[in-house]
């Protein structure tokens, strides 16, 4: 078979270049903006991507970890039974009002109550463990040294949550989070800065696994005992992912985000299907002759389709190469940019899709193909 | 109205090619030209048929319903023992797949492709395999003159080459009927002379039926029989070298 798309591709590939590079750039925007919306979405796990616990216990139907709710501190006994299981530790979430010195007024902050002994899971990563047994003296809080503006405090400075005064004993960095300050303290602070008599309990409890390849087997596994009251389990990668995706896709931004990607696809195509459509037409003649000599517009239609396909293959090419050195650009710049093999898919498959979309429009211009207009 | 029914009767051969008594009107807005009105016509095989006439005169109608690129208002057209008003679209494209040529005043060629792929193309889509579609389309290169030039681009090659590529597509898929339409008006004397040439050796070798239609006087010895047309009418039909020939008064 005489490969006439990609002949003609290559023998006029000045007329295909605006094809290319719309599709090529769209598919750079589609594949920043997403890795720069999951890596700033990726702010709402830190909790879970900064800590070493494999499963995460709390009360079911939590749609978020800022959103969680108290659950029965006895359940650690029931976790600890399980013999996966190496270290359990309660994590308290609590809600609180800042008032700092400066002229700040009430600032939300998301207090997290952390066990403070030196092989704790929470924070983990993101905390040096000095700092982690200063939480330990009473009052104590640890803030990220970006948010100190935004607290009005500096370091050793005192403020007061829901009324109780804190006092600021370090600063640490990868603290910060989406929608509130995160502010750490020991579970002991923690508990007496809580001010809902109804917390009785734990807002979570962490665990740690022999093996932490098992997580999702073992959360599996601890699920389904009502004996201590409700709770439910999470792998903590399910449970990062849950929490992402509740700020994607439940609050504003998500739609705002697939509104910009709407827009991106449609203008690619736009673009890419009128080139398209002028190559059909610059060959409209030859198509008509081919159909005078008995070959069917559907096969002509393919070689359309097959254009748009390569027009998407090699945009995809340059999409990604240069989306790859943007992204280590990122990266070494401290921009949050993330991009895993899911997200990527998507990012081709829009890609793809969108070349399928602008051939197919090009298609609809074939109809004009008719063989007797050559005869004069 | 002025019908006319010529009667090829010196051919004991029956028709390959006939119209009875087709109409074709074109309307463009509030304008109705009628172009063929009621013309009736029997072609013979293995002839050259030279279709002649001014402008305007309805001989391009003509061969688009006959070679069935376009349908009639009324009336029928018989090729090859079917009838082409009775085939729907996609039966008419396998129609001329598999029966027919087309040679263009435009060449028509791809760019991109080379003079072997140009005639290589439609044979790919008629089934054959590989191998045979490249021996095919390189014999019916040679045969008009083109084995040095089956490499080349159609921005290598000249006017006359590149009509001659176009009749070698047409030729290589082997077709009883073969249509041409202006095929030397945009061609010198000389490239013009060897497309003639061509085109006449075909109907002689390959005892394909080949309709031309030309207003190119050159041809008119080369044909078979000459048809001149007006106003959407036969007004004669003659053999020029036969003395079978016959007039119609207008």
């Amino acid at each position: 078979m005489v490969a006439l798309a990609r002949k003609t591709l290559v023998y006029e590939w000045r007329r295909f270049l605006p094809a290319i590079l719309a599709v090529g750039f769209a598919g750079l925007l589609q594949l920043l903006q997403l890795a720069l919306v999951l890596g700033i979405f990726g702010a709402t796990s830190v909790y879970i991507t900064g800590s070493s616990a494999d499963v995460w216990i709390g009360y079911p139907g939590t749609q978020s970890v800022g959103s969680g709710r108290s659950i029965d501190a006895n359940v650690q006994s029931r976790i600890l039974m399980d013999p996966a299981v190496t270290r359990v530790e309660p994590y308290e979430w609590i809600d609180g009002d800042w008032r700092g010195t400066g002229d700040t007024g009430g600032v939300s902050v998301f207090v997290s109550g952390i066990d403070t002994s030196a092989d704790g899971l929470m924070f983990s990563k993101v905390l040096p463990a000095a700092l982690r047994t200063r939480l330990a003296e009473p009052d104590a809080v640890i803030v990220d040294r970006a948010d100190l503006g935004k607290l009005g405090v500096t370091l050793d400075g005192t403020a007061t949550i829901n009324g109780r005064r804190v006092r600021v004993v370090g600063v640490s960095s990868g603290l910060r989070g989406l929608g509130g300050i995160n502010v750490l303290a020991s579970l002991d602070t923690a508990r007496r800065l809580d001010t809902d008599d109804d917390d009785a309990g734990p807002t979570y409890l962490v665990a740690k696994l022999s093996d932490p390849t098992q997580a999702n087997a073992v959360a599996r596994r601890l699920r389904g005992s009502a004996a201590f009251g409700p709770y439910t389990t999470w792998s903590a990668a399910d449970f990062a992912r849950i929490s992402v995706r509740y700020w994607l896709f439940d609050t504003g931004a998500g739609a705002g985000v697939l509104f910009l990607a709407g827009i991106v696809f449609l203008v690619g195509a736009v673009i890419t299907s009128q080139t398209l459509v002028g190559a059909v037409q610059g060959s409209v003649r030859e198509y008509a002759t081919l159909n005078a000599l008995g070959v069917g517009v559907g096969a002509l239609r393919k070689v359309v389709l097959e254009q748009a396909f390569w027009v998407g293959a090699l945009g995809l090419v340059g999409a990604t190469v240069l989306g790859v050195l943007l992204l280590l650009a990122a990266r070494a710049e401290d921009v949050p940019v993330t991009l895993g093999p899911i997200a990527a898919l998507a990012c081709i498959a829009l890609v793809m899709g969108q070349a399928a979309v602008s051939g197919m429009a090009a298609m609809r211009s074939m109809r004009r193909i008719d063989p007797a207009t050559l005869l004069r | 109205m002025n019908a006319t029914m010529p009667t090829a009767a010196a051919t004991p051969r029956a028709p390959i090619l006939r119209a009875d008594h087709v109409c074709k009107a074109f309307a463009s807005g509030k304008l109705h030209t009628q172009v063929l009105n009621g013309l009736s016509l029997s072609i013979d095989p293995g002839e050259l048929t030279l279709i002649s006439g001014p402008s305007g005169c309805g001989k391009s109608t003509l061969l688009a319903v006959l070679s069935g690129l376009q349908k009639v208002d009324s009336g029928h057209v018989h090729a090859l023992g079917s009838e082409l008003g009775q085939l729907d679209l996609r039966a008419l494209e396998h129609f001329r797949l598999q029966h027919t040529g087309f040679v263009f005043q435009g060449f028509n060629l791809f760019p991109a492709l080379t003079a072997l792929e140009q005639v290589e193309l439609p044979l790919n889509h008629m089934g054959l395999s590989k191998q045979e579609a490249r021996a095919r389309a390189r014999r019916s290169l040679e045969e008009v003159g083109l084995a040095h030039r089956i490499k080349l681009r159609p921005s290598e090659l000249s006017g006359g080459e590149k009509q001659r590529v176009a009749i070698a597509r047409a030729l290589a898929k082997e077709p009883e009927l073969l249509f041409a339409d202006e095929p030397t008006s945009a061609l010198d004397a000389a490239n013009g002379q060897t497309i003639i040439d061509i085109l006449h050796t075909i109907a002689r070798t390959h005892g394909t039926t080949v309709l031309c239609v030309s207003h190119d006087p050159r041809l008119v010895a080369h044909a078979d029989r000459v048809l001149a047309m007006e106003d959407g009418r036969i007004l004669s039909d003659r053999r020029p070298d036969a003395s079978a020939s016959k007039e119609t008064p207008p």
